[in-house]
């Protein structure tokens, strides 16, 4: 019952932090609050979660949460690590912009270029 | 001065970084052979972007350190706005000739191709390890199975283009992987392309700034990650 309680306080707590973020999209906090409601449900119905992993052939809904959470775990590093290679990309130009903004001229006389 | 008896815009591209003992050398070495060289500082902390500006090269400098393959896109896009006709790419620590260089360009012009790339294991490459040697001659195994581009040298530093050409390439892979990058672009855009027997000088200096054999492992890594963004 305290470990119930406390998870649910965690998740809830994240899903207000989720559903006040006005930088994410729609898709991304609908999807990310669903996930949250999903855990709200397997804290207080645990059986529930067992009987899923039954039915994909997993021993016990532990093991299948700690399965999906591995996996969505990757998931959001290999999004992470794109969304990092984009903004080095952009901050690639923008030193580019910045150089080329400035080209110094050698202060040799006769280069008429 | 010019010994390139040639009237058009040719310009030069030396991507630098943390070059300031060799990089003066190199711009007064290639200024015999062509008037026009742009070194891109790299965000160098020392004094790249000074020797070079005082052996006569103009000088565009990063704000902050961001690799070989993002110097030389930034040294492409300042030649091309100057109005360059031919662009040429030399390494800043002295390892090239630019003898060679005027050599490819007559031989790209002469031949009407888009592109002419150096390959040292077409000419000799001076005081090369033998461990150097199987390295390159892996990436250029993994090169040429990638991109369909028949080369003996993959990692070279010295090339000469065309306008045109320059202007197709976008080097996106900011750290040493551009070099397969500009073979694969190369590759699919189906450039006229041909490689020169070029002289490579190893010395003690450009050994010790040199690709070290791990750094083949990383360029896998980002070529690999390119792929997965496209």
């Amino acid at each position: 019952m305290i470990i119930q309680i406390f998870l649910s306080g965690v998740l809830v707590s994240v899903a207000i932090v989720v559903a006040l973020q006005r930088t994410s999209t729609n898709l991304v906090r609908l999807a990310v609050l669903g996930v949250i409601a999903l855990g709200v449900y397997f804290v207080w119905a645990p059986e529930q979660s067992n009987a899923l992993a039954h039915a994909v052939g997993i021993g016990r809904g532990a093991d299948l949460l700690f399965y999906l959470w591995v996996i969505i775990t990757l998931a959001l590093i290999m999004f992470m690590y794109l969304k990092i290679q984009r903004l080095s990309h952009r901050l690639a130009e923008l030193a580019r912009a910045v150089a080329l903004a400035h080209p110094e001229q050698p202060n040799t006389t006769g280069d008429k270029s | 001065m010019q010994h390139s008896a040639n009237a058009r815009h040719i310009w030069v591209v030396v991507p630098a970084y943390r070059e300031g003992a060799v990089v003066g050398r190199t711009v007064t070495e290639l200024r015999r052979w062509f008037s026009q060289v742009v070194v891109v500082d790299d965000g160098s902390p020392d004094t790249t972007g000074d020797e070079a500006l005082a052996a006569g090269a103009v000088v565009v400098r990063h704000p902050l350190n961001l690799g070989q393959g993002a110097a030389l896109q930034t040294g492409i896009e300042y030649a091309l706005r100057r109005g360059a006709d031919f662009i040429g790419t030399f390494d800043a620590d002295g390892q090239h000739s630019a003898e060679d260089l005027a050599g490819m360009l007559k031989v790209l012009q002469h031949d009407g191709l888009d592109i002419v790339l150096g390959s040292r294991f077409l000419g000799r490459a001076e005081g090369i390890s033998w461990a150097r040697r199987l390295f390159l001659r892996a990436a250029v195994a993994f090169t040429n199975l990638t991109t369909g581009v028949r080369l003996t040298d993959a990692h070279n530093g010295l090339r000469i283009m065309t306008a045109a050409a320059a202007r197709q390439l976008k080097l996106h892979q900011d750290q040493m992987a551009h070099a397969s990058e500009i073979i694969a672009q190369v590759g699919r855009l189906g450039l006229r392309y041909k490689e020169a027997p070029v002289t490579i000088t190893y010395d003690a200096y450009s050994v010790g700034k040199g690709q070290r054999l791990s750094n083949g492992f990383r360029i896998l890594s980002d070529l690999m990650s390119g792929w997965l963004q496209r």
